[in-house]
């Protein structure tokens, strides 16, 4: 007579290894914000001008735009699972438009700060900025093409692996922005 | 919760988030409302999108690191 033995493993929904990276990738993003917040009590003013520069109102149409993108995704994850294919690369190409509109707002910022000669040096403030916005920015520019992979092949365990790394992005972003952006700022 | 529902509390809770942010007039208090708001996005995004509502084990982890890595960030911003 077979048994079947369930892990805690199998508990986690869609592809385990996506989840290590998830984890990590969180870890990553998690120090960074934390040594980013501590780092800051060593210079208020400093930070508190550094981020006076920055662009609110964009990275607030940023977190609007990444998190409907993830909705779409979210929906494609079931729309593949229901088998209708051309609704899943619609629903995938819609939120991998909203990616592109992140990142155009998101270069827009980075140029405007390269107009007025803010760089990676001009304040410790900076040097966090670009570190993490721009590994977070690598990070939706590879889901794009994951986004482009998977609504190739349009399969619903590959679907659900493509949008649980766009969540992963969502999810960063919505902790990046209120440390980066708004507080110090109220 | 669907994925819609979860889409549409996330938007509701970024807009209070900016609402805080322009008339929180500095306080402490919207500092940490902020930080609350994003808390419960990052918990909407792991239990309706990245679907740990089904493992609630799993679901019970994830909420106490992202619950001891929030208060580590409201303590470190409460200064500020």
């Amino acid at each position: 007579m077979s048994e079947t033995r369930v892990t805690a493993i199998d508990a986690l929904p869609g592809e385990f290894m996506m989840w290590v990276l998830i984890m990590s990738e969180l870890a990553v993003f998690g120090a960074g914000l934390i040594v980013f917040s501590a780092v800051r009590l060593t210079d208020l003013s400093g930070f508190a001008d550094a981020q006076a520069q920055l662009h609110t109102v964009g990275a607030g149409v940023n977190t609007v735009v990444l998190v409907t993108s993830g909705w779409l995704a979210a929906r494609a994850v079931g729309l593949a699972e229901k088998g209708r294919v051309r609704a899943t690369r619609v629903s995938l190409g819609g939120a991998a438009a909203l990616g592109v509109v992140f990142l155009w707002i998101k270069g827009a910022e980075y140029a405007d700060k390269a107009a007025a000669g803010i760089n990676f040096e001009t304040h410790s403030f900076f040097t966090f900025y670009y570190l993490l916005t721009g590994f977070h920015a690598a990070h939706v520019i590879a889901g794009l093409v994951i986004f482009a992979l998977v609504a190739w092949k349009c399969q619903p365990r590959l679907v659900e692996t493509g949008a649980q790394f766009w969540h992963m992005v969502d999810l960063v972003w919505l902790l990046l922005f209120p440390v980066l952006y708004l507080v110090g700022r109220v | 919760m669907d994925v819609t529902r979860a889409w549409v509390t996330l938007m509701a809770l970024s807009a209070l988030a900016t609402a805080l942010a322009v008339f929180g007039q500095g306080a402490t208090w919207a500092v940490l409302a902020i930080l609350v708001a994003a808390w419960i996005k990052a918990r909407v995004v792991l239990r309706a999108y990245l679907g740990l509502a089904g493992a609630p084990d799993w679901s019970r982890g994830f909420s106490l690191v992202l619950g001891l890595f929030m208060l580590a960030i409201m303590g470190l911003s409460a200064f500020t």
